[in-house]
């Protein structure tokens, strides 16, 4: 009797021992990263899309020996504003012991997340955020990856001054361009650096043009831009008020010789509300795209093919990419400090440094004081027969020329 | 002189928007004297309608009214029914019930799209009717066009048809119209459906225009409340000519002033109005008090 009892509480003390080492080894095996994004709510299409970008990103990491010597998990946190964005960071910290956060397609939510992050001292890695203010508040456990607004703006700039002045056959000073921008902060802030920029380089701009992007009518947007006569009509906004701006050009007959668009009207959402000769021609400052040249994203193609044989589908949006090559970014850093500790990162940031080209999408690496990735810039798509060809920078066109453009 | 004619236009054709979207609003204000918050929500229901038909039956969205209207009917009756009716007692209770149906509705909708954009062509999407400097996009003046019908049709309806009268005899006294002989109950749940009826019309004649989201309902409804309170709380006449001022305002306002200050100069004016006028500019006085009187 006493034997068997001893044997039973030896095989029981066993079990648990074995249960307790299984548990410990496969804590120790997995890093695990909290990945921010709204999952639900109208944005679920592109957190979703974002997330895509971190999972194959998890695939590629892992295969190469993982983060630390462990084996990358991601754990997701639905966040569609910054008070879900602050419980999510909350649970992912206590419940689920996550070692990095990593996000954002929402800057709002970035904002509010990475400060709760901060409370548990964990590394809030951002990889599409736009919002400049995020690193301009220098807090010691954010850092970003991908390109900001002010990226977007000086694109939007370049392509102006580089590339359609010369293709219009005009000097910036005798080029007139048209601003039109959505009226929260982040229409307006990258509107105003575009003014400034243009204008110091002589451009004439005739007007800056401000609506919501929930409004019924943009009529008056348009006929006002249309009267001025530009060369250039540059919008930024979000898909809605994009696509009735289109379609209000279409009707109001104003078809300016060159239409630039900020950060949406890439996507299928605006080839089907306008058709495709309604988006023929339209260039459109984003994201990379997987069909940027070798030279330029080396691995794209690469990284398309695995997209597809992962997902089954074309990537829904270009977000995906730079999300893809921030997770890289932010596992190499890691790496290189021993630890994902915000302060160890912090001090490993400037041994990064990587020139352009280096990524899929162009990237390179250079962290300024504010951990801010000064090497991740966006590119430029033209609409052509229905499809999205890069054409700007010309080291990513793979040869594709812009069509329908002065000569 | 053309771009003035081009404004007033302008302002016409976003009239009729906004009218077309405000008569089922005002029917069900007027009559059953709920503030109906998920009417903006019904004008989506209405332009998903018109997608989920192009998409299944292949049906030109303008078509698929004659499937979404009767449909957005029965739903009206239903809500009617089994949501309002039984809080008839409870007015406070009702705006709450219809503040919910608004989050039920946005979030299903949101649930199935995953927030996905849609849109849907028509053959008349991109046709635009020029002349001279003056560009009109056929869509708009088809809407217009829906908003002189429906305004005349629902006009036509409550002074020359038996339900009509109804229908006004218990819009201006419950009591008296029971004494009468008038099934309230029933007179509400047809009212009711015909407002989410002229919702989902105005959702299919809109669907060609815009791009489609779970919440875009929102977008027209906070102007349509400021239609019908400005055209006069009931009055059918009310909310047509309630929505030319506002789409005329915001169309001058726009194109002369500011586009980012043209909401701010409408509601100006509708406080202007609310103060001078507070029936509204084709109310009668005092109706807006109906509503709180004692009935039944």
């Amino acid at each position: 009797m006493n034997n068997t009892l001893t044997r039973r509480t030896l095989m029981g003390a066993a079990v648990t021992a074995s249960i307790f080492a299984a548990g410990a080894v496969s804590a120790q095996e997995t890093f695990k990263v909290g990945a921010i994004n709204p999952y639900s709510g109208p944005l679920a299409l592109y957190g979703n899309e974002v997330t895509r970008g971190y999972e194959l990103a998890a695939d590629a990491i892992n295969e190469n020996g993982g983060v630390l010597g462990k084996t990358v998990e991601i754990v997701k946190g639905n966040a569609t504003n910054p008070q879900e964005g602050i419980s999510a960071v909350e649970q992912l910290a206590t419940r689920d012991n996550v070692d990095v956060l990593i996000g954002t397609y929402l800057s709002s939510v970035a904002g509010a997340a990475s400060e709760t992050a901060l409370n548990y001292n964990k590394l809030y890695w951002d990889t599409n955020a736009l919002a400049s203010v995020l690193t301009e508040r220098g807090l010691p456990n954010f850092v970003r990856s991908g390109p900001y607004s002010v990226s977007f703006a000086q694109v939007s700039v370049d392509l102006i001054l580089d590339s359609l002045a010369g293709k219009l056959g005009k000097a910036p000073s005798d080029l007139k361009v048209w601003i039109e921008h959505e009226e929260s902060v982040y229409g307006s802030s990258i509107a105003e650096y575009q003014k400034e920029q243009l204008e110091e380089a002589g451009v004439h701009v005739l007007g800056v043009g401000a609506h919501s992007y929930k409004s019924i009518d943009l009529t008056d947007s348009v006929l006002r831009a249309k009267d001025a006569e530009p060369d250039i009509w540059l919008q930024t906004g979000y898909v809605p008020d994009s696509n009735l701006l289109l379609r209000t050009a279409e009707n109001q007959r104003f078809d300016p010789p060159v239409k630039v668009f900020v950060g949406t009207g890439d996507t299928n959402e605006t080839l089907e509300a306008l058709g495709e000769e309604g988006v023929e021609g339209l260039l459109v400052v984003s994201y990379p795209r997987p069909d940027v040249s070798e030279e330029f994203g080396p691995g794209s193609n690469a990284y398309l093919e695995a997209y597809r044989a992962k997902f089954d589908q074309d990537p829904v949006a270009p977000q995906s990419m730079a999300a893809f090559v921030g997770m890289k970014i932010m596992a190499e850093t890691v790496n290189k400090a021993g630890s994902a500790d915000p302060a160890a990162v912090a001090e490993a940031l400037p041994k990064m440094e990587k020139p352009e080209g280096t990524y899929e999408t162009g990237f390179g690496v250079d962290f300024n004081d504010n951990k801010q990735n000064v090497r991740a810039h966006p590119t430029v798509i033209q609409w052509q027969g229905g499809n999205q060809v890069t054409v700007f920078p010309d080291v990513a066109a793979q040869g594709s020329q812009m069509l329908g453009i002065g000569n | 002189m053309l771009s003035f004619l081009n404004i007033v236009i302008v302002g016409l054709l976003l009239g009729g928007i906004y009218g077309l979207v405000s008569m089922g609003l005002n029917l069900i204000f007027g009559v059953i004297r709920i503030v109906n918050f998920s009417q903006g929500e019904l004008v989506m229901l209405g332009m998903y309608g018109a997608y989920l038909s192009w998409f299944f039956l292949g049906l030109d969205p303008y078509l698929s009214s004659i499937i979404v209207v009767p449909l957005l009917f029965l739903l009206g009756v239903v809500l009617q029914r089994f949501i309002l009716q039984p809080l008839q007692n409870e007015p406070f209770m009702q705006i709450f019930a219809t503040f919910g149906l608004l989050m039920f509705f946005q979030n299903l909708v949101l649930a199935i799209t995953g927030g996905t954009g849609y849109s849907v062509r028509s053959a008349a999407s991109s046709a635009v009717i020029t002349m001279g400097e003056i560009n009109v996009s056929l869509p708009r003046l088809i809407v217009l066009i829906a908003v002189i019908v429906v305004a005349l049709g629902l006009n036509w309806f409550v002074t020359h048809t038996m339900p009509g009268k109804a229908v006004r005899a218990v819009t201006q006294d419950r009591r008296s119209a029971r004494l009468m002989g008038i099934n309230v109950e029933l007179a509400f749940m047809l009212t009711f459906g015909a407002g989410a009826a002229l919702a989902g019309l105005a959702g299919v004649m809109l669907a060609p225009i815009y791009t489609l989201s779970p919440q875009i309902g929102g977008n027209f409804i906070l102007a349509a409340f400021a239609v019908v309170v400005l055209g006069g709380l009931g009055s059918v006449w009310g909310a047509f000519f309630g929505g030319f001022i506002i789409g005329l305002v915001e169309a001058f306002a726009g194109y002369y002033f500011d586009p980012a200050l043209k909401h701010a100069i409408w509601f100006l004016i509708f406080i202007i109005v609310l103060i001078v006028r507070p029936g509204g500019l084709f109310g009668i006085a005092g109706a807006e008090e109906m509503g709180l009187r004692e009935q039944d």
